[in-house]
């Protein structure tokens, strides 16, 4: 409770320091302007002339062409494949004046390209991005001449670009440094998550973008998000009757999956450390082999033992055990789905217990011995010393671990494709008895060309995962008391 | 330290940047062809001889072996990187032409050469419409069709020309009879396209004489003729069987035809499943033949007028080409090289000499005749002569994959029909799970219903709200 009550004003604090920074951030731009000398006034409308005024030309070139390059983008619209950039990528964003193309010249064999709303969406965002760019370079620049102006009112000399390199390298290394990652995670992280959050606002669906005839889709608001309640759409009767027996399965599978992993690791790092046991190196060699096999042979060749004609279903029907083979991965759509989901669990287990015995026999080592020798002084079993210290000093080292296993659990996408294909599956539905979100997404987009469908299973997933890392994490001992185990 | 480790940063930066840019195709004095993967090295030699033998032609020819089936999937993606020349099947012409990614053919010499050597049935198919006009866009020059592959150690030849012979074989061999490579539209071809063995006709439609989805007729589409309704039936019937069809194994039709595991006796497939099967069964007991026939039942037309029990149909396929395209994004400078090029890789010695090296089946009319004297000269094998045989007969009994602009035929493929039809065959409701559209497909309300819902989808792409009082009469 104590710790609650330490959170709030905290929280609180918080709030206030951003309403307080923006508003001084209000404060300092209205100061810089009226405080600035003429280069400063200046770098308002043209980039770099503080740092022209102040004799920093290279820096001031580097800052106006900056400008120079976002305004000729912004006005001359250069095009890519005919879909421009610039202030016609803002206007076709909204995907209304869209044509089909096709002018042909038989002469030339050139004829004119139509309008592909894809390359519209993506770049109407890249426009948006340059914009933001455009404003943050824009306040860099009037930062950079308002500083140069105060360091000088206390006579200190303005930085050359020789020595503005050079902090590069000493002082500002950690913005170097951070500078390339920035860049890496805005254009192959953030941009393709927000386009892809952007199609489930569109009909970007192959099958729907036939009746157009082209690379035409519109936006559609949240026609899609309501498919999951309505049926309403191209694959709306699949997202409604399938969203919830998927999410559901795939809680099941995530709770199972990793709990039984889990303790079936905990459990064989035990009996492999016990005290006494010969051969401990052999066995823990055994069981790293199934790591060392690549996992999707390993599932490849459980597939094909429990196949129609594998070695299993053979000898039971020649043992006379039984007459038809026997569906254990709910290959065939009669096959029993409850069987399917058994078989996954369990075979799931043997591909994952190793990597938690591993992970917990270091961390079995590591526990220190004088806490089972003062256990024992005071007399406990060792069933009490197992509960007592073995078990929560474990849980507290991998909780990080378990929750980031059951978030990988609810996207483990090649235990169930590569095992039962979803299977079995229900005629008329993409989505089988096994299918997680994450396979289901798969098939929606990779075999129906749902991409809008796709789009809106993939924010269900996220939304899902993310909630669930936040709170579970948030909550547990290993990060409310990271420092400590008691 | 830092210094050095900035320098690497630039220079990993700039790397990663370049890496990036592409370079958008121009005329650099090579003409790009991809081709199916068995053919490349054929047409590569044929190629650099015809550019040996006209100085003038002024292009190098660079031939890649591609797999066919997702050519034009690759060229949608990024037709800007695709090859100049390019092989798909033709059903994809739609789709290509409509997306931009393919140019239409202007060179009269060619379009003659085309309206003269090809049958009027693949002449139907390798035109698409562009702002209202017709243009030909595809250039046939192979032929396929599904046919049966069957286990001659366990089916005589006798047997294997009826269903109800491979049915008999099939219970004496305590198996399944025969089998599909998938249950996806395509393969399905071989009921839903079965055709009077007397007369080879049929009342089904697909999307006949449609124009443009851009607005344009979708044609007419016709699946609950009597005639389908009684092979479904029939079909339902002989699924039961424990004799019967079969679906393909997850473990692979191949599984099912090993010559071991004797899942089925013979398995309906394409000319593209010849190795896989001779490896299933050995070359010696790989049977090849037509899809066999089949005699509707008493039980089948019960309540029908238009067909009569005894009355024999032959299981149907689509009877399609593969086409040279041009890129659409190919420079425009070597358009009438390329044009020059596929006048001379489409023609009859060409064609003549691809079935030779590559088992190809030519696509022109009369290919019949020189497949046969192939055979009776020794320059192929009888399993060799068998597959391109028994491709250039049902070809006669098949229809081309329907599709226009904008490949109408998604349509047929998707909106989940072929789904209905797997419902039908094995009598379950549909959807299966959840809102159930058709509670059961047993009866013959029930598969006149799921036919109607098949033509429906065709249509409209979406389920009917509702079913009508009563259904369209289309006997």
């Amino acid at each position: 409770m104590a710790s609650n009550k330490n959170h709030a004003p905290k929280k609180n604090q918080e709030k206030t320091g951003l309403f307080e920074g923006l508003r001084k951030k209000c404060e300092n731009f209205g100061k810089r302007f009226a405080d600035g000398s003429l280069g400063t006034k200046l770098s308002h409308f043209i980039f770099g002339a503080g740092s022209f005024y102040h004799g920093q030309y290279v820096k001031g070139a580097l800052f106006l062409l900056i400008q120079l390059g976002i305004l000729a983008v912004m006005i001359f619209c250069p095009s890519i494949n005919g879909t421009p950039y610039g202030w016609k990528a803002l206007r076709n964003l909204p995907l209304n004046n869209v044509t089909e193309g096709g002018d042909f010249d038989p002469l030339t064999g050139q004829f004119t390209v139509g309008s592909d709303c894809k390359l519209m969406v993506l770049f109407g965002f890249v426009t948006i991005a340059l914009i933001i760019i455009y404003f943050m370079v824009w306040n860099m620049n009037i930062q950079s001449s308002y500083q140069t102006d105060m360091d000088l009112k206390i006579g200190k000399k303005p930085n050359t670009f020789r020595e503005d390199m050079r902090s590069l390298l000493d002082g500002k290394f950690h913005v170097l440094m951070l500078t390339p990652t920035c860049i890496a995670a805005a254009v192959f992280t953030i941009l393709p998550t927000i386009f892809m959050i952007a199609l489930a606002f569109t009909t970007y669906n192959s099958q729907d973008m036939n009746d157009l005839g082209t690379n035409l889709f519109h936006w559609n608001g949240l026609q899609n998000f309501r498919a999951v309640f309505t049926g309403e759409g191209s694959l709306g009767v699949e997202i409604k009757n399938r969203f919830m027996p998927v999410l559901g399965w795939t809680f099941l599978w995530a709770i199972f999956a990793t709990l039984t992993c889990y303790f079936g690791g905990i459990i064989l790092a035990l009996l492999i450390n016990k005290k006494g046991l010969k051969g401990k190196k052999v066995f823990r060699t055994i069981f790293i082999f199934t790591i060392a096999v690549p996992q999707f042979i390993s599932l490849l060749a459980v597939r094909n033992l429990l196949g129609e004609y594998g070695p299993v279903n053979s000898l039971l029907q020649d043992w006379g055990i039984t007459k038809e083979p026997i569906g254990f991965l709910g290959l065939h759509p009669s096959d029993s789905e409850s069987l399917a989901k058994f078989m996954v669990i369990l075979i799931n287990m043997w591909v994952g217990i190793p990597y938690t015995m591993l992970m917990t026999s270091g961390i079995l080592m590591n526990i220190p011995t004088d806490l089972y020798e003062a256990a024992r002084v005071d007399g406990s079993s060792t069933m009490k010393m197992f509960f007592k210290i073995t078990l929560p000093y474990v849980i507290f080292i991998t909780t990080p671990y378990l929750i980031s296993s059951f978030v990988g659990n609810i996207n483990s996408f090649n235990t169930i494709f590569l095992l039962t294909g979803g299977g079995p599956t229900y005629t008329g539905y993409q989505a089988g008895g096994t299918d997680l979100l994450v396979t289901w997404l798969y098939k929606v987009t990779i075999d129906q060309g749902s991409y809008n469908t796709g789009a809106v299973i993939g924010i269900f997933t996220f939304l899902i995962t993310a909630t669930i890392t936040l709170i579970t994490y948030r909550r547990s001992k290993a990060y409310n008391e990271e420092d400590t185990f008691q | 330290m830092k210094r050095i480790t900035a320098i690497m940063l630039v220079l990993a930066m700039a790397v990663s940047l370049l890496a990036g840019c592409g370079k958008k195709e121009s005329d650099d004095g090579v003409i790009r062809v991809w081709v199916g993967e068995e053919s490349a090295e054929f047409y590569q030699k044929i190629g650099d001889e015809y550019v040996a033998a006209h100085s003038d032609f002024g292009y190098k020819i660079e031939v890649k072996g591609m797999d066919t089936g997702s050519i034009a999937g690759t060229i949608t993606n990024d037709p800007t990187a695709a090859a100049d020349i390019y092989t798909v099947a033709h059903d994809n012409i739609g789709k290509l032409a409509s997306t931009q990614c393919a140019k239409p053919i202007m060179d009269e010499t060619l379009i003659a050469q085309v309206k003269a050597d090809n049958p009027a049935s693949f002449q139907k198919v390798i035109y698409s419409t562009l702002n209202d006009k017709s243009y030909l866009y595809g250039v046939p020059y192979i032929s396929q069709a599904l046919f049966m592959y069957y286990n001659k150690e366990l089916v005589t030849e006798e047997q294997a020309k009826t269903f109800e012979g491979l049915q008999e074989a099939a219970k004496a061999a305590g198996t399944k009879a025969i089998t599909v490579t998938g249950d996806d539209g395509y393969n399905m071809s071989f009921a839903l396209l079965a055709t009077n063995a007397n007369d080879h006709s049929t009342t089904v439609k697909i999307f006949e004489g449609a124009e443009s989805v851009s607005g344009g007729a979708k044609g007419e589409s016709n699946c609950q003729g009597d005639d389908t309704v009684a092979i479904f039936r029939w079909l339902q019937a002989f699924a039961e069987d424990p004799n019967g069809f079969k679906w393909a194994s997850p473990d692979g039709w191949d599984a099912d035809l090993d010559k071991d595991n004797k899942g089925v006796l013979a398995v309906i497939g394409g000319a593209w499943h010849y190795n896989t099967a001779k490896a299933a069964l050995g070359e010696t007991n790989l049977g090849i033949t037509l899809i066999p026939t089949f005699t509707l039942t008493d039980a089948s037309v019960e309540g029908l007028s238009g067909v009569k029990a005894g009355d024999v149909y032959r299981g149907g396929t689509f009877a399609d080409c593969k086409c040279f395209m041009i890129n659409a994004n190919s420079a425009t400078t070597k358009y009438a090289k390329e044009q020059e090029l596929i006048l001379y890789l489409s023609s009859k010695e060409v064609q003549d000499a691809s079935y030779l090296e590559c088992l190809n089946v030519p696509a022109y009319v009369g290919a019949a005749d020189y497949i046969k004297q192939c055979f009776e000269e020794g320059k192929v094998t009888e399993s060799q002569y068998n597959l391109a045989a028994a491709q250039v007969s049902m070809a006669e009994w098949g229809i081309p994959q329907p599709f226009i602009t904008g490949t109408l035929n998604t349509y047929y493929y998707s909106k989940n029909a072929p789904a209905v039809f797997r419902a039908v065959i094995d009598q379950t409701a549909y959807p299966t799970t959840g809102d159930v559209i058709l509670q059961e497909t047993t009866s013959l309300d029930g598969v006149r219903k799921a036919l109607y819902l098949i033509e429906y989808l065709w249509m409209h792409g979406v389920t009917p709200k509702e079913f009508p009082a009563a259904l369209p009469e289309k006997a």
